[in-house]
């Protein structure tokens, strides 16, 4: 995943990737990468827990914008189901 | 099915079930490791105008779409450019590398759309692009000079001429 991340970056279109394998993305060097030590085929949760996805989309968006050193791996601070997610449990507007 | 598909489904499902085995699971597979620069490009517009697209390597696709290649131990270059706006209401996922079940499930857990389309719909993301693009991973051997020279250069180009400023990228 991550070298079609570097393929598409190198193009002049700005990525993150989600990683649950940090060896993976230690590798690789993708420009900017979130890391969850989750099960595989979950990187954005479990299935239906709204609040749990939305928490790593709107992360892994605002580290776009946010992170500024090629290569940064983020390992976001979610301990899977134990993490509390109220605060992106909002209903859409 | 060949034994080799079943065997690689059923490590996929120990994998899954029992994260210490996980371990032994990734070390099965080494990604080529990358030397010199890495690409870097700030985003062209803030969040909130920007169009984003998605792009995997969970194996997600349309069903009439032709399946990845699961009988190459060497994986499948290949992609599927899938639409966003009716991919949930009937999809397939063709990936033996990690169990898919609760993705079948929820596909948001590999492929957040729905997630996105509610930012958009908040108007803290500026717009989704209609095509994304699924791989499948666990790509080795010759397969990833192809990858990296033709088929993740296609897409690249393809995002562009769609006008795409971001991408988030999800494995399975």
């Amino acid at each position: 995943m991550g070298l079609i991340q570097r393929v598409i970056e190198a193009a002049g279109i700005a990525t993150i990737g989600i990683s649950i394998v940090r060896e993976y993305a230690e590798q690789v060097q993708p420009p900017r990468t979130v890391f969850l030590k989750w099960p595989f085929g979950h990187p954005v949760g479990e299935p239906h827990n709204r609040a749990q996805q939305r928490a790593v989309v709107e992360e892994s968006l605002r580290l776009l914008y946010e992170i500024d050193t090629p290569g940064t791996i983020v390992d976001l601070p979610f301990a899977w189901r134990r993490h509390d997610y109220s605060a992106w449990d909002q209903p859409a507007s | 099915m060949g034994i080799s598909r079943w065997k690689n489904q059923l490590l996929a499902l120990l994998a899954t079930r029992f994260p210490a085995l996980a371990k032994k699971f990734t070390d099965s597979y080494t990604p080529r490791a990358s030397t010199g620069d890495i690409p870097w490009v700030r985003p062209a517009v803030p969040l909130h105008r920007a169009k984003l697209a998605l792009v995997t390597t969970a194996g997600i696709h349309h069903p009439e779409q032709q399946p990845f290649d699961m009988q190459d131990a060497n994986g499948d270059p290949s992609y599927r450019a899938v639409d966003g706006d009716r991919l949930f209401d009937n999809f397939t996922i063709t990936h033996d590398y990690y169990n898919h079940s609760d993705a079948g499930k929820d596909p948001n857990i590999i492929f957040p759309l729905d997630r996105l389309k509610e930012l958009v719909a908040e108007g803290k993301l500026g717009s989704l692009a209609a095509t994304h693009y699924s791989f499948m991973g666990h790509i080795d051997g010759q397969h990833i000079d192809t990858l990296i020279r033709k088929t993740a250069v296609e897409i690249a180009e393809k995002l562009r001429q769609d006008q795409v400023d971001i991408v988030l990228l999800t494995p399975g």
